[in-house]
């Protein structure tokens, strides 16, 4: 066979994948009567509405002198530890905002972080292709730097992205701009597997990030550069299980629903999607019109504990709480006293869902807690 | 000689102020006492020029106030005022000090007292805030009179304000300097003018009228001339406007004898409480020269300072407004705002700067404070956790902005700038406990001391900072085993402890070597070298690669991002910046790998050339077997194995390894098993490289596509290379493939070597030479086409982007699968950068790189091969055999036709994208030299970009390279 004739046929199949994915579209469209905001409106469901103190910023932590890229809360006490471009790992004590640990890292440019479940250790990920843990009991040496306890080098790009495994310290899932996920073993220092890459069907592009299902461990999903987010299974790393399609710029974020059965996604088009894995249909699209024609990209993500909240993070500096059910904006952080001066760049929720806490690139984290009568939404 | 400039910060602060204890001889007559001052004629002094005195002074005088009139308005606002704040609340504003240390070490003292009189709580409603100075002049100091003046001047603020609120004022300190000086160098002539032996007292008055209340501060000098007697004149003095920048200091002498309005208190030791009353003693040493000069500022800078937001009772907490005196509060490091426990976290929050409020972030730390940086409280200790007291005590003490301002430290009379502070901090043996204040430093000894005393300490000698050591600098009353360190002109000290006559180069003694100078130091509490600051001299002239403390890091760091499509040789720039700049380029550690991986490259290479054989081999096989098919048995039947021979065959020893190697290869698990192969193969190997059936693969090297250009380099030293105790050298990981390239990003911090020759070497120069550089150099490959991570290097200075000229005929397979021109590949990667919007308005380096193998290539291949290039027509193709052997003629060459056309290419391009100019350089990765230039061209660059406003555009069109040959 000459390569002629394979390039055609290469170029036939290319062809008919596409036809059929502009059919399952198609059949997409005619089988999704309806979305979640249109249902929810007419069970005459009402937006959530938020008075003036209902979240407000109740602490700001100060410390980083860079941007802060990524931020992270244990599971079960209040602390978070965060990443910033000046090359630091900071550990926060979320009540009373003092720092725990300050850890420089080997190298400065940090893309990502993430809390060990059982809150020993923390993990970094950055533009040096390896994910960095570092046990935060471990002592530290002469210049009160918190050494490297496990260095997971594999990736051929840099980490965007990493992830502990619910429930167990041992294993973590990472992202990277090699267009794969890969599954680690941190006991051991190996990669266990590795999703998508240059034989396998995987993402075409640079994973931004991933998510793994609260209820089922062994489910994640990544958001990537082309556009798409995939739903794996850890046992199965040849293939994904399914590829979500409907965004059209990069999938900056990706974050599993608290049930387990959707998950949303943020994305450089300036919506944020809310996908079924199960069906693999797009439910709601989250989009609010700006005044001029920019669209500001998402940035972050993160759903309130019952899910009736997201949070989205723009990169005009903005912060809507959205109405998961009715697809409105019913807060923009970026408006409230004590915002941001710029870009959030990452969210997330406390474990127990009573504060929020945003990272941003003027330096600062804030954390946001529901006052008044609401403790938790 | 003039007097010059220098501030004070004025502050105002409520309800009380507090005077000096008095330390003067005892008083007999009458204490001064502020004066009332009408409002409406307020004294304002201005700035003084820097115009150098003439010996007759002609200064303008102000028509005096008159006296009456004064105390009668003033004491109707008095009255006012009074009643006013018989309806305040009675707020404690906390005290603050500004304490310049002197050399007596009156601030300690002054500042106890000051501190006892604020928890006296005595609080006494003055109409009027007043100003302590106490200037206090040692004994014996010859002729620089004026820098003692301006050290040793001691200032203390206390201040009153009537009104809670911004009412901080500021006074240029100039003025209080400069009037001081002046009236002081008057004084004699005004002595001589009154006739009487030294009655020098003037009294300045400074006002700001306030919106609300028109509270009057007063500042008096007062001094005493002589340990004479005192003659208290209160003054209307000259205008003192903080605002104007020209003079008028006005000694009005006639007012001296005029006003008199000496209605002080008399008594001797000077009341602490007594609130409005202000003693400025100026103790003046008896023998003192008649050569007044005033020629410099002191270190005194303005630091706009903070109060606390709100002011509340004293003994409350500052944010809950509860509590006494005795619950216990932490105290602001700033602006002296307390709270209580329950407040504390809130008020304070992460503490990123240690104990500050949050209003108070940023800003620069009360000076008294100092020595409690670090320090931890009970109270925090028990609010927070061990570890966050760590974090925020070590905050505290680092952060930059809780550091010690240059400013305030003086060396041999010159105020330190930023860079000297690092410097000073960052040697050797730095001194202990650096404190605001004058300071004398020996270069050559290394001694150290405060002004006027004698030396403190030995630190490392030879350090740049402040200016020429003066002769009078210690007193010169430091006498070491009869040597005389600094003051005495006629011996050096050096900093091994040797001396020499001045002017001589012999050694005549070495004062350390003494036995008893030891001991005699000890008794006379003189420093002893230490340890480190004995050892050789060389250590500190690389003060570069001394690690400066962790909170200067960020500070001055400029950085540069190098990339380039991969192939471009931004790896080999980069090690060469790193052999080039670093002292130890590469660690023990890091060599190790590298030799591992040059090793098992040389095993690939190996493999390669071995592949090359066998096919060589066959193809020769064939090529007999079709010359000569009949003898064909003849062959099988002389070699007795039954092959057949040809240049290309090795011996069946060799073979079996061969295909062992080859083996391992396809396998792909080559580094795992080579390093233990070594020792083994080493013999094997040599005989490899030796045998004749190698040597004819390697002349056939070109015909192998998989060997890179590079491996030549290595297979020609194989043997040595293989060897087990082999050691890269420099070169060797110059040339060697994948050292940088295992991280997707590697960064060297650097200094630009200082210039070798002294011509270029000004003071400006100086300074740069302390700037930091970091060379971050990013690998494109895995990076992604969409550059997302782009973002994180938008605090580079500038973009260096490396092309490899030599890309021009290469091909490359692209994200779809389709093989492209490497230059095209470039090319795109280019566009792709140069209009990433992190990098709008970036500076761009555009380095063209191989340019050895550039110009070798374009001799044989026709630059037009790649179509971006497709029209170049060098004009000079006829004349090219001519210039290549005479370059007197100046003919350009091929090559750098090629490359002035390529440049020229990239520049349009870059303006097409961005209407801004693209800096170009040629460099060879491999010269140190070049490589060296085109960071030194970045340098340049960047430091033009500073000072643009300066410059007209046309200047850096000096710079670029332009071939006007082929424009079209």
């Amino acid at each position: 066979m000459s390569v002629a004739e394979l390039k055609e046929r290469h170029l036939a199949a290319t062809q008919t994948v596409s036809a059929l994915r502009d059919q399952l579209k198609q059949k997409r469209l005619l089988l999704l009567d309806t979305d979640v905001a249109g249902y929810s409106r007419s069970q005459g469901r009402t937006p959530v509405s938020f008075g003036p103190t209902d979240l407000v910023c109740c602490r700001t932590l100060q410390g980083h002198n860079g941007k802060v890229y990524s931020l992270d809360w244990t599971p079960e006490k209040n602390r978070i530890v965060s990443a910033s471009q000046d090359g630091r790992l900071i550990v926060w004590n979320a009540l009373t905002s003092q720092k725990t640990h300050a850890i420089k890292l080997p190298c400065a440019w940090v893309m990502t972080c993430a809390f060990s479940p059982t809150g020993q250790s923390v993990a970094c990920g950055g533009l040096d292709s390896v994910c960095s843990i570092f046990n935060l009991n471990s002592p530290t040496d002469r210049d009160g730097n918190l050494p490297v306890s496990k260095m997971l080098s594999g990736h051929k790009g840099y980490v965007s992205s990493c992830q502990y495994v619910p429930d167990e310290d041992a294993h973590l899932i990472t992202s990277s701009g090699d267009q794969t996920c890969g599954l680690w073993d941190i006991t051991t220092g190996l990669r266990t597997s590795v999703f998508g890459g240059e034989f396998q069907s995987g993402h075409t592009a640079d994973v931004l990030s991933v998510s793994i299902n609260g209820s089922n461990s062994r489910m994640f999903v990544s958001g990537s550069c082309d556009s798409t987010a995939r739903l794996w299974d850890t046992r199965v790393a040849s293939r994904a299980v399914r590829t979500f399609h409907g965004h059209e710029g990069d999938v900056n974020a990706v974050k599993f629903f608290p049930d387990g059965n959707r998950f949303g996604t943020g994305s450089d088009d300036g919506t944020c999607r809310l996908f079924d894995i199960r069906t693999g249909h797009q439910l709601q699209v989250y989009y609010q019109q700006h005044g001029d024609n920019e669209v500001p990209p998402v940035t972050s993500i993160a759903f309130s504990i019952s899910g009736r909240l997201l949070f989205a993070g723009y990169s005009n500096g903005d912060c809507y709480v959205w109405d998961t059910l009715l697809g409105q904006v019913v807060l923009n952080l970026g408006t409230l006293q004590n915002s941001h001066e710029g870009r959030i760049s990452c969210l997330g929720l406390s474990a127990d869902g009573s504060a929020l806490c945003t990272g941003s690139w003027d330096s600062n984290l804030k954390i946001w807690a529901f006052g008044g009568h609401r403790k938790v939404i | 000689m003039s007097p010059e400039v220098g501030n004070i910060v004025v502050e105002e602060r409520l309800e009380f102020a507090f005077a000096m204890e008095y330390h003067g001889p005892p008083i007999t007559s009458e204490l001064p006492r502020a004066v009332p001052i009408n409002v409406d004629r307020i004294p304002v002094a201005a700035v003084v020029s820097q115009m150098p005195l003439p010996d007759k002074l002609s200064l303008p005088v102000v028509q005096p106030i008159l006296a009456n009139n004064l105390t009668k308005k003033f004491s109707k606002e008095l009255k006012f005022l009074g009643s006013e704040s018989n309806f305040l609340p009675i707020n404690v504003s906390p005290t603050s000090v500004i304490a310049f240390e002197s050399p007596n070490g009156a601030v300690i003292r002054d500042e106890s007292l000051s501190k006892e009189l604020a928890s006296g709580s005595e609080i006494t409603v003055s109409p009027s805030s007043v100003y302590a100075f106490e200037e206090r002049r040692p004994g014996n100091d010859g002729c620089d009179l004026s820098g003692e003046l301006s050290s040793s001047l001691d200032t203390h603020y206390p201040c009153g304000q009537y009104e809670s609120g911004e009412l901080s004022g500021m006074v240029d300190r100039s003025n209080g300097l400069g009037s001081s000086s002046i009236s002081h160098d008057h004084s004699r002539e005004l002595l001589n003018g009154v006739g009487s032996s030294g009655p020098l007292g003037f009294s300045g008055s400074f006002e700001k009228s306030r919106e609300l209340s028109e509270s009057s501060r007063k500042m008096m000098i007062s001094r005493d001339y002589k340990g004479s007697l005192d003659y208290n004149n209160d003054l209307n003095k000259p205008d003192w406007a903080s605002n104007e920048s020209v003079i008028s200091v006005d000694y009005p002498s006639s007012r001296v004898s005029s006003l008199k309005v000496a209605d002080g208190c008399n008594e001797p030791g000077c009341d602490v409480k007594r609130a409005p009353v202000v003693t400025f003693c100026d103790i003046e040493s008896e023998d003192e020269d008649s050569n007044d000069r005033f020629s410099r500022a002191g270190p005194e800078v303005v630091r706009a300072k903070k109060e606390p937001a709100v002011r509340v009772r004293k003994g409350a907490c500052y944010r809950c407004l509860k509590g006494n005196r005795f619950t216990e509060k932490e105290v602001c490091t700033v602006c002296d705002a307390k709270f209580c426990s329950n407040c504390v976290l809130r008020a304070m929050g992460s503490m990123p700067e240690g104990r500050k409020c949050l209003s108070c972030i940023g800003f620069q730390i009360d000076e008294s404070k100092r020595g409690n940086l670090g320090k931890c409280s009970r109270m925090l200790k028990r609010l927070l956790n061990d570890l966050e007291i760590r974090q925020i005590m070590k905050a505290e003490k680092l952060c930059e902005v809780n550091q010690l301002p240059p400013e305030y430290v003086c060396v041999n009379g010159r105020p330190l700038c930023y860079e000297e502070l690092i410097l000073l901090q960052s040697c050797p043996a730095p001194p202990k406990k650096l404190k605001p204040g004058n300071y004398w430093y020996d270069k050559v000894s290394g001694l150290w001391g405060k002004e006027g005393q004698k030396p403190s300490q030995i630190i490392s000698p030879h350090l740049n900072v402040g200016g020429p050591i003066k002769p009078d600098a210690s007193n010169g009353n430091t006498q070491l085993a009869g040597v005389q360190c600094a003051g005495n002109p006629h011996f050096w000290v050096n900093e091994d402890g040797s001396y020499q006559e001045e002017g001589q180069k012999n050694t005549k003694g070495y004062i350390w070597g003494k036995a008893g100078t030891k001991l005699v130091c000890a008794v006379l509490s003189l420093p002893v070298p230490s340890k480190s600051s004995c050892a050789s001299g060389d250590q500190f002239s690389n003060i570069v690669s001394h690690t400066a403390p962790d909170y200067l890091e960020q500070r001055a760091l400029q950085k540069f991002l190098l990339i380039g499509y991969s192939g471009s040789g931004t790896s080999t720039i980069f090690k060469q910046a790193k052999i080039l700049y670093k002292d130890v380029p590469f660690s023990e550690d890091e060599r190790e790998n590298i030799k591992l991986l040059i090793q098992s490259n040389v095993y690939r290479y190996l493999g390669i050339l071995l592949e090359g054989r066998e096919r060589f081999e066959e193809e020769n096989l064939n090529d007999l077997r079709v010359n000569q098919p009949s003898s064909e048995d003849e062959l099988i039947g002389r070699t007795d194995g039954g092959e057949e021979q040809t240049i290309y065959s090795i011996c069946r020893r060799l073979k079996a390894f061969s295909d062992w190697l080859l083996k391992v290869m396809v396998s792909g698990n080559l580094e795992a098993v080579f390093p233990a192969s070594i020792r083994e193969y080493a013999p094997l190997i040599e005989e490899m490289w030796s045998s004749s059936a190698i040597q004819g693969a390697y002349k056939r090297r070109s015909e192998l596509e998989m060997l890179p250009s590079v491996a030549g380099y290595f297979l020609e030293r194989m043997v040595d290379i293989l060897r087990f105790d082999y050691e890269p050298t420099d070169v060797d990981i110059l040339y060697a493939e994948g050292v940088t390239s295992s991280n997707g990003v590697a960064c060297v911090d650097f200094l630009f070597p200082e210039p070798a020759y002294e011509e270029n070497f000004n003071s400006s120069d100086q300074h740069d030479s302390l700037l930091r550089f970091q060379l971050i150099r990013v690998q494109s490959r895995g990076f992604g086409e969409n550059c997302k991570w782009l973002e994180m290097f938008e605090d580079v200075r500038i973009v260096i982007f490396a092309v490899a000229l030599s890309d021009y005929d290469q091909f490359a397979v692209d994200e779809k699968r389709s093989l492209v021109n490497k230059m095209m590949l470039s090319r795109k990667f280019f566009e792709s950068i140069v209009s990433h919007p992190t990098f709008d308005q970036m500076d761009f380096l555009l380095l063209l790189n191989k340019y050895d193998l550039f110009e070798e290539k374009i001799e044989r291949i026709s630059l037009t091969k790649c179509e971006w290039f497709d029209d170049f027509h060098p004009v000079t193709s006829r004349n090219r055999a001519n210039s290549s052997n005479s370059s007197v003629n100046h003919a350009p060459s091929l090559g750098q036709l090629g490359f002035h056309y390529i440049a020229v290419k990239f520049k349009r391009l870059f303006s097409s994208l961005t209407d801004r100019k693209l800096y170009v350089s040629l460099v060879n990765g491999l010269e140190p030299n070049s490589v060296d230039q085109s960071l030194m061209f970045a340098r340049e660059i960047v430091k033009w970009d500073d000072e643009r406003p300066n410059f007209s555009a046309s200047e850096y069109s000096v710079y670029s390279t332009e071939a006007s040959s082929f424009s079209h």
